[in-house]
């Protein structure tokens, strides 16, 4: 475990603060990104499936905060939706921001049908018909992670030490 | 040692660590176990949603406002015959509220509205989960609100308190489908239970015995059997009848009152009358 433990944790507290009280107000196709899982996801893209399911663990803490679910549910849902495309991308060819719009989608049904399969063992009838609704949320996250990806991406190459040659 | 091994081993057991915490933390929540461990954090985040809520309405106010001044001037004409409008529309139903105060006083002497006592809440966020429906509002166990009691808007009845911390609480709404309403019948009088159908689906009202002739449009509202809820509280009108004589009751889909996307303040009923079951425990 790394210090990207202590970064992880601020950024999730504040992507929970402003996804249920600014998002809420302003939504997209008649639904609200979830900012916390596609960070995660490109987080776990840019430095790996450890990393990257630490994230998510932690994001779905804070997604439960605000949530009716039971604490636990969206970590499972979130780390579900970060493995699943992130064991894939070994075998997709090196074309950088396609893969992750395709991965960002492919996550997103993965988290979606998780998330449901746990609702339901804790007395929630989420209904697939009612999954079925959400496809908008797919087509916005594969949006949605194209300015993520560019962004983390360049964040975390310009906090990397460059080496020096004298 | 094998470095790729090792590798391969670390991501596992990190696996294996996360879904058995995820899972742990899960069940301990859905016993009611975690809620003081949580609510230490719920409060605090809380406070901060609640002053992110109050500066994204002024943003929301902004960005929906007149965007220049030919457009400014057209709105306040428009707004100036509105209220004219709305005016003499007070005054008819003043007149008619007046009217309508002394039939009752003369007609029923002996109806007596219950009292409620309600809290005013504001909405500060909502469910961070798509698939679920929920509010928080910014009142909590230290201003009076409990899990259970109703919650309802200018329109009609929102949803229950499912969640409480100190300074804020979150809110189930009446389409989840953890939800189970005992309900009136406007005309029929007829009773039933609505159940909440979730996401994407309206609540529908189970259990209406087959005698009774459901119309699309009756009025819905709170029947306050089982004590949980008052009598009377609006929910919605019917808007679909699924009869099939074969069965032995009917269903009916309801439209509710309130629109939920656009809730910004909220009751929570603290006390009201319930309805007096007494009779149904004495000896024949």
């Amino acid at each position: 475990m790394g210090n990207h433990i202590y970064i992880a944790i601020p950024i999730m507290a504040l992507l929970a603060i402003v996804e249920s009280s600014i998002l809420s107000r302003f939504p997209i196709g008649g639904t609200v990104p979830q900012l916390m899982f596609l960070v995660a996801l490109v987080w776990g893209m840019e430095r790996g499936l450890e990393e990257g399911l630490v994230w998510a663990f932690i994001a779905g803490l804070f997604a439960d905060l605000y949530s009716l679910a039971p604490m636990g549910i969206s970590s499972l849902a979130f780390m579900a939706g970060v493995a699943g495309p992130l064991l894939l991308r070994q075998v997709l060819p090196p074309r950088r921001l396609l893969v992750a719009m395709l991965l960002a989608a492919l996550g997103t049904i993965i988290y979606l049908t998780v998330y449901a399969l746990g609702l339901r063992v804790f007395g929630f009838g989420i209904s697939f018909g009612g999954l079925a609704e959400l496809w908008p949320l797919i087509v916005l996250h594969t949006v949605l992670i194209v300015p993520l990806y560019l962004m983390t991406s360049a964040l975390l190459r310009a906090s990397q030490p460059r080496r020096v040659e004298f | 040692m094998n470095p790729g091994r090792t590798q391969q081993r670390i991501r596992w057991v990190t696996l294996a660590v996360l879904i058995g915490s995820a899972v742990l933390l899960t069940i301990l929540d859905s016993t009611g176990t975690l809620d003081s461990v949580f609510g230490f954090l719920r409060d605090p985040m809380s406070f901060v949603s609640d002053w992110t809520s109050s500066q994204t309405d002024v943003v929301a106010d902004v960005m929906t406002g007149p965007r220049n001044l030919e457009a400014a001037l057209e709105e306040i004409s428009r707004l100036e015959t509105e209220n004219e409008t709305l005016r003499k529309e007070n005054e008819e139903l003043l007149e008619a509220a007046g009217e309508n105060q002394i039939l009752r006083e003369l007609f029923n002497r002996a109806a007596d509205t219950p009292e409620y006592r309600r809290i005013t809440a504001d909405v500060i966020g909502q469910d961070t989960n798509p698939a679920l429906q929920s509010i928080i509002i910014n009142k909590g166990y230290d201003h009076g609100v409990r899990v259970g009691m109703p919650v309802e808007a200018a329109r009609g009845l929102v949803g229950q308190v499912y969640r409480v911390t100190n300074n804020a609480s979150q809110v189930a709404l009446l389409t989840e489908t953890a939800s189970a309403i005992p309900v009136r019948l406007g005309s029929t009088r007829a009773t039933g239970i609505l159940r909440g159908a979730g996401r994407g689906a309206l609540p529908t009202i189970d259990w209406i015995d087959l005698q009774y002739d459901v119309q699309v449009g009756e009025l819905v509202t709170t029947s306050g059997l089982g004590g949980k809820f008052p009598e009377n509280l609006v929910i919605g009108r019917v808007i679909e009848v699924e009869r099939n004589e074969a069965e032995l009751f009917q269903r009916a889909v309801v439209q509710p009152a309130v629109d939920f996307n656009n809730v910004e303040i909220v009751f929570v009923v603290t006390e009201f009358n319930t309805v007096n079951t007494e009779i149904f425990n004495e000896a024949p």
